[in-house]
């Protein structure tokens, strides 16, 4: 008897369990299943709940003054399974799964065009101004000279420091504006001495620094045509070898992972960062830290032709695809937000540091006010100025092989292997993986 | 229609649709795959490219590295673990052990957690202020904290750890269900004869158990040769590659990189081949029947 009602439950459990199981999968085939098919209705993809996800929160509300039966479907995926799902859609020429609009990292832009051209819809005739862009930032999303992209956020690189931890080794973040990375070394020494803290921490393996040094000379991996051009490349060779010296000066300390490295600074472990301006929003979660960081640019190469102290890291722009079946909507509401609201540039600011590149919203005077967290320096403002210095450079078709392979050779230089002898290998590795 | 036949079909009929299922699911994309593994070309713009995929996988040196890195992992953590699974059973196989169950149940565990997060967690473990180097450093073994994610050996060593954290008390419940078909009293005519447990574990634990552990051996293989979160979330496949796995490099492929599908292709049939090619040499060495 016992065992039967045992039975009874179990079976009356799996059936209960089948039927919620039922309800979810309709749930998610209503919320993931592509392409709104409603006439006001446009369905996005984007990761970040405090960022683009808000973003486009407040896009929402800013069409929806003029166009009160609009309606967004934002849906939460992280890069990655947009990346996949994309891949996925594209190969199996079955595009019905893809959204109106998707959020798309700049460094996969050109792969994922080139690679899936019938997959979104090109920008000739949107009407969008993309001179209102800087150029270096629309260069992502521009292939065979159409646009694909509106560009969203900014990922100009600050390097932002513990003036606190500056002021103990009797330095200012002026000491360190305007300076090469030789400077950067000799006083990274000195701070390390005096307050046995690094100035710099990044992930071993993941090759962001080296990438950032590299366009802060407008130099790359690849040439106009997309060619590997590493062997014979001046910007690189010295790019590695000043990040071997950061490394061997103990001015520079890698971690393991992203959390680390975050860890690093809330925790205060080193001294400052080099990074795309978005790391401003990681930063400013150690509350306890506020009014001790400051916010300068980062430094230059030496020797090396057309070397600045500006670059960018990171950074994303929105694509309409070509499951679009409201493609004027999907214009329109861009043409109206992202492309041409001051206003929802300067809501999405304060709360997300979701720093515009669209230039007019950077002369708004939200972006001017002084952040109290920065000692009351105009973080935003400043940035905003440097991201119209940024030499624009070329991420090529093939960027994430050549950094994988560049990411290689940076931890076997640190290990004392010869430098042109990696370079070496890793245009061959690049050139193999394009053949 | 004869009772016999008229068994038989309804036989296949109950069949048949868990076959056709199978067939649909399983065999039809393998075949599709192997179809795609003779064509090259990026993304979707496919031609036919023959035996090309094939023969460049023995040209790309970071395929090579990872075929090579596999290996290590089978040779040195598959034996390790599986005498260790073996050992642990025969000791939790004693009758008059206490708390038996929940032995079993802590060895097993870690075999229930979720691949991402054990991966993250070895990967905290082993950070330069993780919990190994805290400890290290406290007792004096070291006078600084060791990354040893960042070191070509270490990394290797630490993934080999993890592997055997998680997978040895899987093993050993294969071969504790292999240890009830073993009579008590042949332990017990062992022990009247003089036998040392070493000897009965020997000469009678290991010969009897000898399909289970053929079983346990191939397995192992398989699921070596197929690692993947361990390379892609606790050592990211570094450091300079010191740790991919060709899964892993599989999927670099496929989405990482601007998308060769036709590669990935060939290579996930490089390691179907080289699993049967090892299963194989194990039930040749490990099957002696008469």
């Amino acid at each position: 008897m016992k065992k039967r009602i045992l039975a009874v439950c179990l079976a009356v459990a799996m059936v209960l369990s089948l039927v919620a199981c039922g309800t979810k999968g309709t749930d998610e085939g209503d919320g993931k299943g592509g392409a709104s098919t409603s006439e006001n209705e446009l369905t996005v993809w984007c990761w970040d709940p405090a960022f683009n996800i808000y973003a486009m929160q407040e896009a929402e509300k800013v069409y929806q003054k003029d166009h009160p039966d609009f309606k967004l479907n934002i849906v939460e995926t992280p890069w990655n399974d947009v990346q996949t799902k994309l891949t996925t859609a594209a190969t199996s020429g079955d595009l019905k799964s893809l959204p109106d609009i998707l959020l798309m990292q700049d460094n996969a832009f050109q792969k994922n065009v080139i690679s899936y051209p019938d997959a979104f819809a090109s920008l000739k005739d949107s009407g969008i101004d993309f001179t209102q862009f800087p150029e270096a930032k629309t260069a992502y999303s521009v292939v065979d000279g159409v646009n694909y992209g509106v560009p969203f956020d900014n990922g100009t690189v600050v390097a932002a420091y513990r003036t606190d931890i500056l002021k103990e080794a009797g330095f200012t973040v002026e000491d360190f504006t305007d300076i090469t990375w030789d400077e950067y070394i000799e006083k990274g020494e000195v701070v390390f001495e005096k307050t046995g803290k690094p100035l710099l921490s990044c992930q071993a393996g993941e090759a962001q620094l080296v990438m950032m040094m590299l366009q802060s000379a407008g130099a790359s991996l690849f040439d106009d045509e997309g060619k590997p051009d590493m062997v014979g490349n001046d910007a690189l060779k010295k790019v590695l070898e000043t990040y071997k010296e950061l490394k061997d000066s103990g001015v520079l300390i890698e971690v393991n992972d992203w959390d680390q490295y975050v860890g690093s600074m809330t925790a205060g472990t080193v001294a400052g960062t080099v990074n795309g301006c978005w790391i401003l929003a990681s930063i400013q979660s150690a509350e306890d830290q506020s009014g001790n960081w400051a916010v300068t640019n980062m430094p230059r190469l030496v020797g090396v032709e057309g070397a600045t102290n500006y670059s960018n890291n990171g950074g994303s722009s929105w694509v309409v695809t070509s499951n679009c079946k409201n493609i004027d909507l999907a214009y329109d509401f861009m043409k109206s937000t992202f492309a041409g609201s001051v206003e929802l540039y300067e809501t999405i600011l304060p709360k997300s540091g979701a720093l515009a590149t669209y230039i007019p919203a950077g002369e708004s005077e939200v972006y001017a006010e002084p952040q109290e967290f920065f000692g009351g320096q105009s973080v935003y403002k400043d940035v905003t100025e440097y991201s119209k210095e940024v030499p624009g450079n070329n991420t090529g078709v093939y960027y994430y092989e050549g950094q994988d392979a560049i990411s290689t050779a940076v931890q076997n230089v640190v290990n004392g292997a010869d430098i042109d002898g990696e370079i070496k290998t890793a245009q061959e590795t690049t050139e193999f993986a394009m053949n | 229609m004869t009772l016999s036949r008229k068994q038989n079909l309804s036989g296949w009929a109950f069949l048949a649709p868990a076959t056709l299922l199978i067939v649909l699911t399983s065999f039809y994309p393998m075949f599709r795959a192997l179809i795609l593994s003779f064509q090259r070309g990026k993304g979707n713009a496919l031609t036919w490219g023959g035996l090309y995929n094939y023969t460049r996988m023995f040209k790309d040196a970071i395929f090579l590295q990872s075929v090579k890195n596999c290996f290590f992992y089978l040779i040195i953590q598959v034996p390790i673990m599986l005498v260790l699974a073996l050992i642990l059973a025969s000791l939790l196989n004693n009758k008059d052990l206490k708390l038996k169950g929940l032995f079993r149940t802590a060895i097993f565990l870690p075999c229930a957690t979720s691949l991402v997060s054990y991966a993250t967690i070895f990967r905290s473990l082993f950070a330069v202020d993780g919990l190994v180097n805290v400890l290290l450093v406290k007792f004096g073994i070291l006078e600084s904290g060791y990354n040893f994610l960042n070191h070509e050996l270490s990394a290797k060593i630490v993934i080999i750890l993890a592997l055997i954290w998680r997978w040895t008390g899987y093993n050993m419940v294969f071969y504790l269900s292999g240890l009830q078909n073993i009579e008590y009293s042949v332990y017990e005519a062992a022990k009247i004869d003089g036998a040392s447990p070493w000897q009965s574990f020997w000469k009678i634990t290991v010969p009897l158990l000898k399909p289970t552990i053929l079983l346990t051996a191939i397995m192992s293989t398989n699921g070596t040769l197929q690692l993947f979160d361990e390379s892609v979330n606790l050592t990211s496949g570094g450091p300079a590659n010191a740790t991919i796995t060709m899964s892993h490099y599989i999927y670099n492929t496929s989405f990482k990189y601007v998308s060769n599908f036709g590669y990935a292709a060939a290579m996930s049939f490089f390691i179907l081949i080289l699993v049967a090619i090892l299963a194989f040499v194990q039930m040749k060495v490990g099957d002696k029947r008469d």
